[in-house]
């Protein structure tokens, strides 16, 4: 069976990093695994010796550094205040011709133009409205519909259609069909 | 103002107080000159991003939430700074060899003294100068030169390094040991 090396556990190991069980797992396989024993031992090496790359890094003059800090600080805060100054000026400069007098009385023109023409628009679409030979003709109609109708067998016998239930299921009246509770729900 | 914690002076950053944001500088330039000389190993670099570092945490104290520690979110910020700064001077610096720690200063010192508890590979890799470990550190990938020194100078946990570098605690080992992995080829073939 192949091992499954704890590669990227044995830094967290030699840092105490693990929970109590991984650092267990971890514990076990060093013993039986010369090669991650030698691994840990190599990276141990290199983790200190990096410690002394960093001790090594000499100091700056601290009172240049801070020097420089705050003027680059200001000068980024003079920067960005300039910015906003011009962005303002740029601002001012394009609301003056867009929003001045000329501007208004342009704006007034165009808004009644468009009313205008939106009557208009709305005039073309609806029906005109009727005049006294349609309405003549309308009522025409509607008596020749009435004396059509009164011509319909339907018409003439209404009172057969008073009970509409039991017409409608006239087919489960033949005798196979009815039901026997059909008399109690009628 | 000396005694406040690092999120009190923060909070007071982000209210425009110059005196806080004074203290706070004080308090992390030469932990944040030295990681960022060390992950850019030049020192006008490293004075240059450690400043602006500065200049970030003076604009964005604001929007420091509390949920991490303020190490952990003022390191992000100079980290990344220090590997954009990289990344767009990676052309340069083939031309450009980096010094070694000590600049052209032929004093530095060249051997480390081996540990107590080193094993027979450990020794000889303890015999490796230092400036030879400062070139092997910048053939590292910005991400796992920036884990192996958070470890080494900043004491970081895995999980601190995962926040910083914004990945998963895991991805943070893998980072930690695929790094040092690299170092120590890097010494053997040297």
């Amino acid at each position: 069976m192949a091992a499954i090396h704890p590669e990227t556990e044995l830094i967290p190991y030699l840092r105490g990093e693990l929970s109590a069980d991984a650092r267990a797992r971890v514990a076990a396989h060093l013993q039986g695994c010369a090669d991650c024993r030698a691994s840990l031992d190599a990276s141990a090496a290199i983790l200190s010796s990096l410690a002394r790359v960093v001790e090594d890094v000499r100091d700056p003059d601290w009172n240049a550094y801070r020097a420089d800090l705050q003027r680059k600080l200001r000068a980024r805060e003079a920067g960005s205040a300039s910015l906003r100054g011009r962005w303002r000026w740029r601002r001012e400069d394009i609301r003056l011709p867009v929003f001045g007098w000329p501007s208004m009385a342009l704006g007034t023109a165009a808004v009644a133009v468009l009313a205008i023409a939106l009557m208009f628009h709305r005039g073309a679409g609806t029906p005109p409205a009727p005049g006294v030979d349609q309405l003549e003709l309308q009522q025409e109609l509607s008596s020749t519909d009435v004396g059509l109708l009164a011509n319909y067998h339907v018409v003439e016998h209404l009172d057969l259609l008073e009970n509409y239930d039991v017409i409608e299921h006239l087919d489960e009246l033949a005798p196979g069909n009815r039901p026997n509770n059909a008399t109690s729900s009628s | 103002m000396l005694e406040l914690s690092d999120e009190e002076l923060c909070k007071r950053i982000a209210a425009r107080d110059a005196d806080a944001f004074e203290v706070m500088v004080d308090r992390h330039q030469s932990r944040a000159y030295r990681l960022a000389s060390s992950i850019l190993g030049n020192e006008a670099d490293a004075r240059d991003v450690s400043q602006d570092a500065f200049i970030r945490l003076y604009e964005s104290a604001g929007r420091f939430d509390g949920r991490a520690r303020f190490s952990t979110w003022f390191y992000r910020i100079l980290v990344n700074l220090c590997i954009d700064h990289q990344r767009k001077n990676r052309w340069w610096r083939r031309l450009a060899p980096l010094a070694g720690p000590g600049g052209d200063d032929p004093d530095v010192r060249a051997v480390d003294p081996p540990s107590e508890e080193a094993g027979p590979e450990a020794e000889a890799m303890l015999t490796q100068s230092i400036s030879r470990l400062r070139p092997a550190l910048d053939k590292l990938s910005p991400q796992q030169r920036a884990a192996v020194l958070l470890q080494t100078q900043e004491g970081f946990s895995s999980r601190e390094i995962g926040e910083v570098l914004k990945c998963s605690e895991n991805t943070a080992r893998v980072h930690l040991h695929r790094g040092i992995a690299q170092l120590r080829k890097l010494l053997q073939n040297d």
